[in-house]
């Protein structure tokens, strides 16, 4: 009996896909790749429970076969795309909401939930998951916890890890765990095994259900955007904001370049760009949120302390909330959403180095060098503060890619790379949203040195057989 | 070059983009979970086959055609995704693929009787009965009432039809019917892909209508108005097109017409193709709010879901399409409707078919209001 065979009797044929048009759809997510480079899985799996993934696994484990597990396919760097073919778990099938818990401000849901069910879910209860990247109405919160992408909010709420309370996972194996520590928003007790599994790509294990720590739905929000003559002023700007004390729920650094792939809706409306001064080399984009009188003071106290940094507020609000529909309403006019407009000649490319905060400005000069370089056409740089009150943020470097052209796509990833090796001499890390996938595999070590000898020894030990996402993180012949 | 080709760049765009934004309000993809029924799937599919990637199986035939043609998509998209459907649908046929079996019936109907649901052209005039319309000559009127083959054919969708016309001769608008004569605007033709039928369909119509002098057709299907009005542009005509609810919403905002406010909490359905696909949203709702007590389901005006019976997925796949009316129901029943309230002959015998809530014409509520015509309606009493 073929694994497929034992696939369909473990499943039902209703759950199992294999017509190559169907393989051709579930292969690719939004990462610069040629289209010779593309490999359909061989198998399409629709799993509705835990049971359902621990039968695949166990299918796949008994006869060696890739398994690769996704969500929305919305990836930049190929995370959830089975580049050695095998089984594909489509988890967007498992999207029920298990619990909502109010009064203890936590919700249970499976791994295929999109970011967007999930807050449509608990939004009665007057809460929200604070974990908001632009993807969120496809990106699952499964794939958020293995990609361990980015939030909005993240200086206020943090990364995905701040928001994981418990994770059940079906291992290479195919044994069913829960990680983590419930509903206690923290703990002391064993390892953190849960926290293994932001940014694991699937290579632990396949999440099938988590719980997650819900915030009050804040009443009110006010976005604001100020420039700065350089991008250093801003750090030392929002730097001074948290001594001063501040609750920031939203910042984000962006150079003068980036600014106009940001304000689609602006220009939509008025038919140009929009101006900024000449001599505005950063924007920062801020929001404050919670009770009114207290945003009020908050952004008085803010916008008072800006002119001792150069700084201007953006007085045109139509800049601002074509920004922020961009990041976080998704409010564009009917018919003329920003992605495929911003996508027709050229695909979105990025680096996700993260640096010291000091070293800011200077990393931008470098990420225009490189791109430069390569002679790759510039979309410019986004910092996102990432991290709970403090200034630690990831560094979104993008340019335009052609990935019909080899040529472009092969210096595209060597631009990839020498940033992300570039952070490492910077004292940063190579990756703070996209992960590793294939693309960091080959020179991981740089990075992490002799401790990724012991990270290979952990995944073995969740995944024996290397049968889980093989090629990311590690090179293939390395996971076994 | 194929008709898919000519969508290539967009497909390319979209195979580029991934953005997945069209998956959170396709209703088929919603309720089946499999990437290959949403757009993003579809256009890649599509791409896949004019690369010569695989060959046309059943499952390449099920993207194409599982889908109601609601335009959800569109509304988060710059891409023309409705279209590249209707080109898909098109291409399967002009390269081999018999039509889906429900679906192969409509041309032969449209050119027997005049109407895709295999009624006698008599039919199309038994709702003038008693009104004493005018009927349409050459030079006599400027304004055509065009009834539509589902509600003229299908006697339970009579009364819409009826509440129409004398709601026009209230508003004073002098009018005339096509009677037996009314053709067949296409609709259903364009949507699954027989396009060369509906072309040569609407060369026919045009003339006719020209033949007429007439300067304004006002339709009672949200699925002719988008289909005639469109019709009419690409032909550079000057024949203006309307929607029966917009004409009559007039009659509403002027204050013309004395009616019944009731208590009776009401919700409004947007027909796809008058709402997303057609721009007309807000007239229906103020009818509604000036006869009862409106309130508004969360998917509403571009963010309305299909009721599932567009596009031929009703007669193809009635099992889906069952599905798509049940969430719906389920959305108006959550949102405290009793009724829903729609303006489309296709939506409101879908909603009918689940149980648990009254579904009432828009026509027909606005003509129940009116005092001295409020009897009951018996087609407002539950399912």
């Amino acid at each position: 009996m073929s694994y497929i065979d034992e696939l369909v009797s473990a499943l039902g044929k209703e759950k199992v896909l294999l017509d190559p048009s169907e393989m051709f759809v579930y292969g690719a997510d939004w990462s610069p790749r040629t289209p010779d480079e593309f490999v359909p899985p061989d198998v399409v799996l629709l799993p509705r429970t835990t049971k359902d993934v621990q039968r695949i696994v166990k299918v796949a484990y008994a006869h060696e076969i890739p398994v690769t597990a996704g969500g929305g396919l919305t990836g930049m760097l190929g995370g959830a795309v089975p580049i050695y073919g095998g089984i594909y778990i489509d988890t967007t099938t498992m999207n029920s909401v298990v619990e909502i818990d109010s009064r203890n401000q936590t919700v249970r849901v499976q791994a295929g939930a999109t970011l967007q069910e999930i807050n449509d879910a608990v939004h009665p209860y007057d809460l929200w998951l604070p974990h908001q990247p632009e993807s969120k109405w496809v990106s699952t919160i499964g794939s958020a916890i293995a990609c361990d992408n980015d939030s909005t909010f993240g200086v206020r709420y943090g990364k995905i890890l701040n928001c994981l309370l418990s994770a059940e996972i079906v291992t290479g194996k195919g044994e069913i765990l829960e990680l983590g520590h419930r509903k206690a928003h923290f703990t002391s007790s064993g390892y953190k095994l849960k926290d293994l599994l932001a940014g694991s790509e699937g290579t632990l294990g396949v999440i099938t259900e988590v719980t997650l720590k819900l915030e009050p739905i804040p009443a009110t929000r006010r976005v604001d955007m100020l420039v700065f003559p350089r991008m250093g002023a801003a750090v030392d700007y929002l730097s001074r904001l948290l001594k001063a004390g501040l609750c920031i729920e939203a910042a984000h650094i962006n150079c003068k370049r980036r600014l106009k792939f940001y304000t689609h809706s602006y220009k939509q409306k008025f038919g140009k760009d929009p101006e900024i001064p000449a001599w505005a080399e950063a924007l920062l984009a801020i929001a404050f949120a919670g009770d009114q009188e207290v945003v009020d003071t908050q952004r008085a106290y803010a916008i008072k302390i800006a002119k001792d940094f150069e700084a201007q507020l953006v007085e045109e609000r139509d800049i601002v909330d074509a920004w922020w529909a961009s990041k976080y309403t998704l409010d564009f006019e009917p018919f003329k959403q920003k992605w495929p407009d911003s996508q027709k000649q050229k695909k979105f490319g990025a680096a996700d180095p993260g640096v010291p905060v000091g070293r800011l400005e200077e990393f931008y000069h470098k990420f225009i060098q490189v791109a430069e370089k390569h002679n790759l056409e510039i979309i410019g740089m986004n910092a996102y503060l990432e991290h709970p009150n403090s200034i630690g943020f990831s560094l979104s470097c993008a340019v335009f890619v052609d990935y019909r052209s080899q040529d472009e796509v092969r210096r595209f990833r060597e631009f990839h790379d020498e940033l992300s090796k570039l952070a490492v001499a910077f004292e940063g890390t190579m990756s703070t949203f996209m992960s590793d996938t294939y693309q960091k595999a080959p020179y991981l070590e740089l990075e992490h040195g002799p401790s990724l000898k012991y990270m290979r020894e952990v995944k073995r030990l969740f995944d024996p057989k290397g049968i889980l996402n093989p090629g990311k993180k590690f090179l293939k012949e390395e996971s076994r | 070059m194929s008709s898919l080709e000519e969508f290539k760049d967009e497909l390319e765009t979209c195979f580029g983009t991934s953005c997945g934004f069209c998956e959170r309000g396709c209703p088929v993809y919603q309720t089946m979970k499999i990437k290959t029924l949403c757009m993003k799937g579809r256009n890649r599919t599509m791409l896949g086959l004019i690369q010569g990637r695989f060959e046309i199986t059943p499952a390449v035939v099920q993207a194409a055609f599982e889908c109601t043609l609601c335009g959800n998509c569109d509304r988060w998209c710059s891409l023309k995704n409705t279209e590249h459907t209707r080109a898909f649908r098109e291409y399967l046929l002009k390269h081999g693929i018999e039509p889906i079996k429900e679906h192969s019936s409509i041309q032969a109907s449209i050119k027997n009787y005049g109407n895709p649901w295999f009624q006698p052209r008599s039919a199309r005039n038994r709702w003038t009965k008693g009104l004493n319309l005018p009927k349409a000559a050459p030079g006599k009127q400027d304004v055509v009432f065009f009834a539509g083959c589902t509600s003229a054919v299908t006697k339970q969708l009579n009364r819409s039809l009826v509440a129409s016309a004398k709601l026009l001769q209230r508003a004073g608008v002098s009018f005339a019917t096509m009677g037996q004569d009314e053709p067949c605007c296409g609709s259903t033709l364009l949507r699954v892909g027989q396009t060369d039928a509906f072309n040569e369909l609407s060369k026919e119509n045009l003339k006719k209508f020209k033949s007429l002098g007439i300067k304004k057709i006002v339709t009672a299907c949200p699925g002719c108005y988008t289909t005639l009005k469109k019709m009419m542009e690409d032909a550079g005509s000057s024949i203006e097109v309307v929607h029966i609810s917009r004409e009559i919403a007039k009659l509403v905002r002027d204050g013309r017409l004395k009616l019944k406010k009731s208590d009776e909490r009401m919700t409004y359905h947007d027909p796809c193709h008058l709402g997303r696909l057609g721009g007309v949203f807000e007239e229906p709702r103020e009818i509604v709010r000036a006869t009862a007590s409106f309130v508004e389901m969360p998917n509403n005006r571009y963010e309305s879901r299909c009721c599932g019976a567009g596009a031929g997925l009703q007669s193809a796949f009635p099992k889906l399409s069952k599905e798509l009316a049940s969430k719906r129901v389920a959305e108006a029943r959550a949102a405290g409707a009793t009724t829903i309230v729609t303006s489309c002959p296709f939506c409101e015998t879908q909603l009918r078919t689940v149980p648990g809530i009254k579904v009432v014409d828009l026509m027909e509520l606005l003509l129940d209001a009116t005092e001295g015509d409020g009897k009951n309606n018996d087609s407002r009493k539950a399912s």
